[in-house]
This record gives C-alpha cells, structure tokens and sequence, in this order.
C-alpha cells in the first residue's frame, strides 16, 4: 500500500511534467527540449522563493506557475519563432531547444553552484495521515492534489474554452485556422507558456517530494518525460497521464521487489512493452495527425 | 461610381523568382458579385490568399473599406469583415460542426451564438448534427459547413476560393443558389471559379485571368455573351469541378 502511494505520488509529477511536453507536441508538431530544463530552473527558483523569499512552500507554487510561463515564451520566442518558416523547422527547433537547455542549466550552474540544493529546515509541515495502513505525509497529498488540478484544468481548457478551441483548429489545421481569423503566433505562445508552466510546477512538485534540487534533475527526466509520452500516444494528453502513472508505480514496485539498481530495466522495460503490443502508444491516435 | 468596398491594384505575388500574379487590378462595389475566372494556374487563388492576408504581396496595393489592408495580416482582416471560405473547404475535421461554428465566430465573441442560430436556420442539415464531427459530413456538406462558418463571422465581403470544386452538379446548383442568397441579402462575394460559365452567369463583373494577368473585363453578361472571349478562356462546357 505505501509502495503503491508512493508511485501515484511520483507519477502524478512524471504525469504532470509529459502533460506540458505532449502539449506542445500534441497541437504544434514541435518537440521542446527546453521544457526539461524548465523543471529544472523552477525547482532550484522554488527553493530559493521559500530560502530567501520566505515564502511557504504553497506560496511558491503559483510563483514558479507564473516563472515557467515566462519562460515557456522565452522558449517560443528564442528557439522556435525564427525557425518557423524553415523546411526543416522539426528538426531545427529540436536543436535549438537543446542549445537553450544547456544555457539556462549553465545560468542555473552559475546562480546556484554545482550542489544539491535543499529547502531551508521547517519548511514541509509535520502532519501525516494513515491511509489504509501506510504513512502520507501533507506534502505528499498536496502533491498529488496540484498535479490534478492542473491536468484536469488543461484538459477542460482544451476540450470547453475558446482558447482551447483555438489550440485544436490550430493543431488540426494551422491554415484553416489563420483564414478563420486566429493568430496562430499568439496560439502558439500561449501553448508554450502553458506547457512550461505546467512543466515549472512539476519541477518544484518533483523537489519537494525528495527534498532536493540538483543540475541533472531536468536530463534524469528527459527520457522518462519522452518515454511516457510516446507511451501514452504523442500529443494525447490523459496518455501522459495514464503513462506518467505506469512509470511512476513501475519504478516504486521494481525497486521494492527487484532492487534499486533494477529501477530502470524494469521501469522502461515495461514502457517497451507496452509499445510492442500498441506501436501508437496507449491512447495515440496518429490519424489525427496525419489529415 | 461609389467606392469600391475593395479594390486591388497593380498586385504582384511571387514564389520564390515565380511571379504567379503580375500586376492584376480590380474593383469590387459594395453589395455586388464579382468573379475572377480562369485556366487553373492562371493565378487566381493566388489572388485570393494576397486579399484575404494569407499571402504576402510582393508589390501592389490593397484597399478595403477606405483603408490599406496590403500588409495587413489574415486574423485582423477576418475581424474587420474581410472573410475567405478557402480552396478545399478546409473544415476542421476532429472538431465538431458546432465547434466549427465557434471557430467562425472567432472575433465576434459576443453576438456568437446568435449568428450561429441564424446558420442552423439556414443549414439545417447543419443544425440536425452539431454534435458530430465535420469530418462525418459529405464533400457537399462540407462545403456548405464552409460557407456557413464564414457567414458566422458577419462578413462585409467574402472571398469563395473554388466553392465548387470537387462536387457533384446536384450540389453544385445548390452551392451556386447559396452564393447567390448571400449576395441578396446584402453581401459582397468574390467568386474565384474555375467553371467559369457558372460563374459568370451569377456575377455582375467578371475578370479573366490568364498567367497572372487580367486578360478581360466587364460585365459579366458581356463577356459570357462574347463568342471570342467564350471560345479562348472558357472553353466548352464540361463538368463541373474536375481536376
């Protein structure tokens, strides 16, 4: 039971960080491998928030929402607005995505050392339940309780409001969009502010629940970020979830019952799986793309 | 003669060292239908991306309403009444006929629903499944989806791209009768066709392009009724929409 806790804990953040990765994928065709070093940045500029800016851990997150925002337009803006016209916009973007990552962690190196980082003593309240035998801490509920929040938010955004209607026209049909009057650059910011946001909170999300911050955080969750998404179809947004889920208890249980050092064999392992059995991932639906 | 609600001069577009449109000028009054015919490849979509924003032209001046819309780009002239039902229909497949609607209405946020109550009443073949996907609509369904989503945005001037293309005779006429309702009701249409008798049968101008130029003009009447102009730029009459 605490095992099975601590996997929807950590799959909630793994969830929560492929979310805003799928997002730009899913409605812009473009992967952004900047939104790694988004979680990155926000973890270490979440701690320093409670550190220095005494604020309380709850505090910081909609700080980090509103830091991640701005950084998702930098992204846009920097990496993938002057590439836009270009035959090869895929593939340059990917790049120049990675170029900016490496900046903002070597900004990051700079600002904060090469340390882990860990939020002041007295930071996370004490209280603990009992849920069915096992230990939760407060922390842990809130977790999990942003995490959702945030993912049934977007998907309300995506599937109810104008904005989101925008978002699909534009996914669907980026011309047809523009005759009917959207400006896709706006869309296409507002889809990478909402991304890194998103992917901003599952960084500090991802610090407070081990209590620390380190350089290699954002390449540690690259490629579980990359796998859940392929694995849960690219561009779907409650296949990351549901992937984010699968890897998060994957792991917990592999190390529980296997051993540490087995995490990852096991973990992707199973992720290969299941893409063996459903090339589209659990809930792709490459049709769509391909109109 | 009043001002023309758009007028286009001298417009040159290019691709690349291409020039697919080499100075085409023309006029269009408010509350009238004017149709630019022509071979395909003879530049009219061309023109009709230049106007509604989706291009850029590479010289030349465009006017609507009194003012310089040349550079102005497609998602603020679709606020300001300047609507294009483009080539293909392009509906947006995945979202729903309502949602399509919606898309339509874009810029008018407040009076949304209404005009899209006033569509239903007008398509109800629209009305009956809202809640489908477009994409579950026939070629000739679509077509209309395309129209109704641009009457959606409460157009001053629509520019149709092809509305014909691809579909069978049947709804062909009845595409032709919806142009012709939305210009009686005080619209202002510019038809792009490549069936070309249709169109000007239904028009009050007409140009003729050929290799990016303005060939002929006039009445619509006028140049249908010109053995010359019939025999070398509109040939004979074959079926509608072929490609």
């Amino acid at each position: 039971m605490q095992q099975l806790l601590n996997g929807i804990f950590i799959g909630s953040i793994y969830a929560l960080f492929a979310i805003g990765f799928t997002l730009v994928f899913g409605i812009l065709d473009r992967l952004n491998l900047a939104h790694p070093a988004v979680f990155a940045a926000s973890a270490f500029v979440g701690i320093e928030l409670v550190e220095r800016g005494g604020l309380s851990l709850w505090a910081a997150l909609p700080v980090v929402f509103v830091f991640g925002a701005v950084l998702g337009l930098v992204i846009e803006r920097l990496a993938f607005r002057p590439l836009k016209g270009r035959a090869d916009a895929h593939f340059a973007g990917l790049i120049s995505s990675i170029a900016l990552a490496g900046m903002l962690i070597a900004l990051l190196q700079w600002r904060y050392g090469p340390d882990t980082r860990r939020f002041p003593p007295g930071s996370f309240p004490d209280t603990r339940f009992e849920v069915a035998g096992a230990q939760v801490t407060l922390a842990q509920v809130v977790i999990l309780a942003v995490s959702l929040a945030l993912m049934v938010g977007l998907t309300y955004m995506v599937t109810r409001t104008r904005l989101g209607r925008g978002m699909r026209a534009v996914a669907e049909n980026p011309t047809a969009a523009r005759v009917l009057g959207v400006d896709v650059d706006r869309i296409t910011a507002v889809t990478f502010a909402i991304s890194s946001a998103l992917g901003a909170v599952a960084g500090v999300l991802f610090a407070i629940n081990v209590n620390t911050a380190q350089l290699g955080m954002g390449s540690a969750i690259e490629l579980k970020g990359l796998a859940v998404i392929i694995v849960g179809g690219m561009g779907s947004l409650p296949g990351a979830l549901i992937g984010g889920l699968v890897l998060g208890l994957a792991e917990v249980f592999a190390v529980q019952y296997i051993g540490s050092s087995w995490r990852d064999v096991i973990a992707f392992g199973l992720l290969f799986l299941i893409l063996l059995v459903r090339p589209q991932g659990l809930l792709g639906a490459r049709k769509v793309r391909e109109v | 003669m009043s001002t023309p609600i758009l007028s286009v001069e001298d417009l040159r577009v290019s691709y690349g060292r291409v020039e697919a449109v080499r100075g085409v000028s023309f006029a269009v009054e408010q509350g009238s239908l004017v149709t630019l015919v022509g071979a395909n490849g003879a530049g009219k979509s061309s023109v009709i991306n230049a106007v509604s924003g989706l291009l850029r032209p590479a010289g030349g001046r465009i006017t609507f309403q009194g003012r310089d819309v040349t550079r102005t780009p497609a998602h603020k002239l679709v606020g300001r009444g300047l609507v294009q039902v483009p080539e293909g229909r392009q509906i947006l497949a995945t979202l729903t006929i309502e949602e399509n609607l919606q898309m339509g209405a874009w810029h008018t946020r407040g009076t949304a629903q209404r005009s899209i109550d006033a569509v239903y009443d007008r398509f109800p073949v629209l009305a009956e499944r809202r809640a489908l996907p477009a994409g579950a609509l026939s070629g000739g369904e679509q077509q209309m989806l395309a129209i109704a989503r641009a009457l959606v945005a409460a157009p001053a001037v629509v520019l149709m791209d092809e509305p014909s293309m691809g579909l069978a005779p049947k709804i062909v006429d009845e595409v032709f009768r919806v142009i012709e309702e939305i210009r009686a009701s005080g619209t202002t249409v510019v038809l792009v066709e490549q069936n070309a008798r249709r169109a000007l049968r239904a028009a009050d101008h007409g140009y003729v392009l050929q290799s990016g130029e303005v060939v002929h003009s006039g009445p619509a009447a006028g140049l249908l009724a010109d053995e010359r102009i019939v025999q070398a730029y509109l040939g004979i009459e074959g079926p509608p929409g072929q490609r």
